[in-house]
């Protein structure tokens, strides 16, 4: 049983009164371990799978399991402590609190689980330490660069040890050596750690980081063989969903 | 929402300068309710208290001002011999200011030792024998002496009268401290009084079971046939009638007071509906991370909350202060209201503010709680 099952999954929008379908009957299984970037043009669904596999958006239809709990079914509050517990978000703009040190941003996503303070503690520091920023751990967000703001909300998703870490395009305000050293980041947290990865990036280098490819395209979604990971071919793709 | 906490007061520090002037806002209407609700207290204590239901005060018929009403000081005896009558104390009064004053100075002149058993009075200095003994001798009222910056051994000179304090005293009923006591005599034969053989006023207190309003009819009826017709009242009804104006503007105040509830309110909502509306990107990335929506309801109930609550601490700490201190009055005709503070109006400022500071939040918090999510998260 895979870690994250999709099952006939879509979501429509209205816009300027026309409905568009950027999901469409999306099947999708997720091993545990798995390090999955979604890729594809602007406005193909890629950030809204995110948000659905999140539980921070509704489909339309369909269902998403995750680790034995259909999270489609949850109520906001449910989904709110489901969160809490099991999923990790990284944000493209960071979205740190700026009132709160970097340790108090990281530490945050513990308020909310049944922890004792030394536990919370040693989560915390664990996990600026493995994003290396143990020694800015009481610098606040205006006093970091965009690549150390970054490592800051990695370690806060990564601090509640949750199932599944989601990454909306998360090297994607940044400039190429800090892109690189995000990228590196994140491979290292899913080999190191088995923290499993859902990757939304527009780029396709940063989309080779990743062990399993998927492209999303007019409401489907395919993957590339394992092949293109080292750049030799660049069409040959594999049509997962049944969809269309 | 204690674990919390941290980011609630972080959050309301970020604005210090929006939090400053909410707060002091808040502060300055709470101030202007805690003492229009201190006037309306002392009012009703003037009114209402025991003292007011069970003595009665006997003036001139249609007379309203202290210095027209001329009562021969004779008729005591005469009210005295009706059943139902303990005892009878003549008082002449003087005042400075016969229309509305916040600072009138009132004289009572009255026996000294019925002074001392009528009135529970407590001398904070200075002694009773040098009042009985000394004919210019005057003691007075603590709220007085603050507002006049007396002490015993002082010289007080006011229009033509010339006094000696001689004692500071303090009473339980707060009107009482606003009042200067001589002895009869001495305001009697003040120059420009010309009151010799008369009196402002007969107090009655009466015995355990008599009815107030049946002995005031029996004192008019027996001193209809004497040399000044008479009318007789409880001391409470005396005392709304000379201050009937005062009462009506009072009573008008009462809407001042709800007003500044409403500001409150109005102040600390906008406040926080533009902290929340600054904020709505954060409060999606709370609930992304699993901060449930009804915890960020919380989140901004308390923020809206605690600026409430500073402003009214703030607000109803600064009255309370100039109202211990102060020793402020407002009196008409020889009859004061004091401002005093008191636990429930402490209390009362208080749970206004943290009820406004709840009203004020829940719109806010409902919106930052209901926001979808992605909505909030793509804004800038």
């Amino acid at each position: 049983m895979a870690l994250v099952e999709i099952r006939n999954l879509s979501k429509s929008f209205s816009k300027g009164g026309e409905v568009i379908f950027p999901l469409k009957d999306v099947d999708l299984d997720i091993e545990q371990g798995d390090f999955v970037s979604l890729m594809g043009p602007s406005g193909t669904g890629k950030s809204t799978l995110l948000n659905l596999i999140s539980g921070i958006d509704k489909p339309d239809q369909g269902t998403i399991v995750v680790d034995g709990v259909e999270v489609t079914k949850l109520s906001r509050g449910k989904l709110a402590d489901w969160r809490a517990a099991n999923l990790g978000y990284i944000f493209q703009t960071h979205n740190l609190i700026p009132v709160l040190t970097a340790y108090e941003n990281v530490e945050l996503p513990t308020l909310l689980l049944p922890l004792t303070s030394a536990e919370r503690r040693r989560r915390v520091e664990l996990a600026l330490e493995a994003v290396g920023l143990s020694d800015r751990a009481d610098h606040y967000p205006r006093q970091m660069s965009g690549g150390q703001e970054q490592r800051v909300g990695i370690a806060r998703a990564i601090v509640a040890h949750p199932k599944v870490v989601v990454a909306d395009e998360p090297t994607g305000s940044l400039d190429v050596k800090t892109s690189d050293q995000i990228q590196i980041l994140l491979q290292r947290l899913n080999r190191e750690l088995d923290i499993t990865l859902v990757m939304v990036t527009h780029d396709s280098e940063v989309s080779q980081i990743a062990s399993r490819q998927m492209v999303l395209d007019d409401g489907k979604i395919l993957e590339r063989d394992s092949n293109h990971s080292n750049g030799t071919s660049s069409s040959q793709h594999v049509q997962l969903t049944g969809g269309q | 929402m204690f674990r919390l906490v941290s980011y609630v007061l972080k959050g309301i520090w970020r604005h210090r300068a929006r939090t400053m002037l909410t707060v002091s806002g808040a502060a300055v209407a709470m101030f202007v309710f805690c003492f229009v609700g201190s006037v309306q207290e002392g009012l009703e204590r003037l009114t209402s208290d025991e003292d007011a239901q069970r003595t009665l005060i006997v003036f001139q018929e249609n007379r309203f001002c202290p210095t027209s009403s001329r009562l021969p000081e004779d008729y005591a005896r005469r009210i005295s011999e009706i059943p139902g009558v303990k005892d009878v104390m003549p008082v002449q009064v003087w005042t400075n200011n016969c229309r509305a004053s916040l600072d009138i100075v009132v004289f009572n002149g009255a026996p000294p030792k019925q002074l001392q058993t009528a009135r529970n009075l407590k001398l904070t200095s200075g002694s009773w024998s040098e009042f009985e003994s000394r004919r210019d001798a005057a003691i007075v009222g603590r709220n007085v002496a603050t507002r006049r910056n007396l002490k015993t051994g002082d010289q007080f000179s006011i229009g033509d009268l010339d006094v000696q304090v001689v004692g500071i005293f303090s009473s339980h009923v707060p009107a009482e401290e606003n009042l200067i006591y001589t002895g009869l005599e001495f305001l009697q034969y003040t120059r420009g009084l010309d009151s010799a053989g008369l009196v402002t006023q007969h107090e009655v207190h009466l015995t355990g079971n008599a009815d107030p309003d049946e002995i005031a009819s029996s004192i008019d009826e027996a001193l209809r046939a004497g040399p000044v017709a008479t009318t007789t009242r409880r001391k409470g009804a005396f005392q709304t009638s000379t201050l009937s104006d005062l009462v009506d503007l009072i009573g008008f105040a009462h809407y001042l007071g709800y007003a500044c509830v409403g500001l409150v309110l109005g102040l600390v909502a906008t406040t926080t509906v533009m902290a929340v509306q600054d904020r709505i990107k954060e409060h999606a990335v709370l609930q992304t991370i699993g901060v449930r929506p009804a915890r960020v309801f919380r989140i901004v109930i308390a923020e809206s909350l605690i600026l409430c609550l500073a402003g009214g601490f703030t607000g109803t700490l600064a009255a309370l202060t100039i109202l211990t201190w102060g020793g402020l009055a407002i009196g008409a005709e020889g009859v004061t209201i004091a401002f005093r503070p008191s636990i429930h109006l402490a209390m009362v400022g208080l749970l206004v503010s943290a009820v406004v500071g709840i009203l004020a939040g829940i719109i806010p918090a409902t919106q930052a709680a209901r926001t979808p999510i992605v909505t909030a998260l793509r804004q800038p």
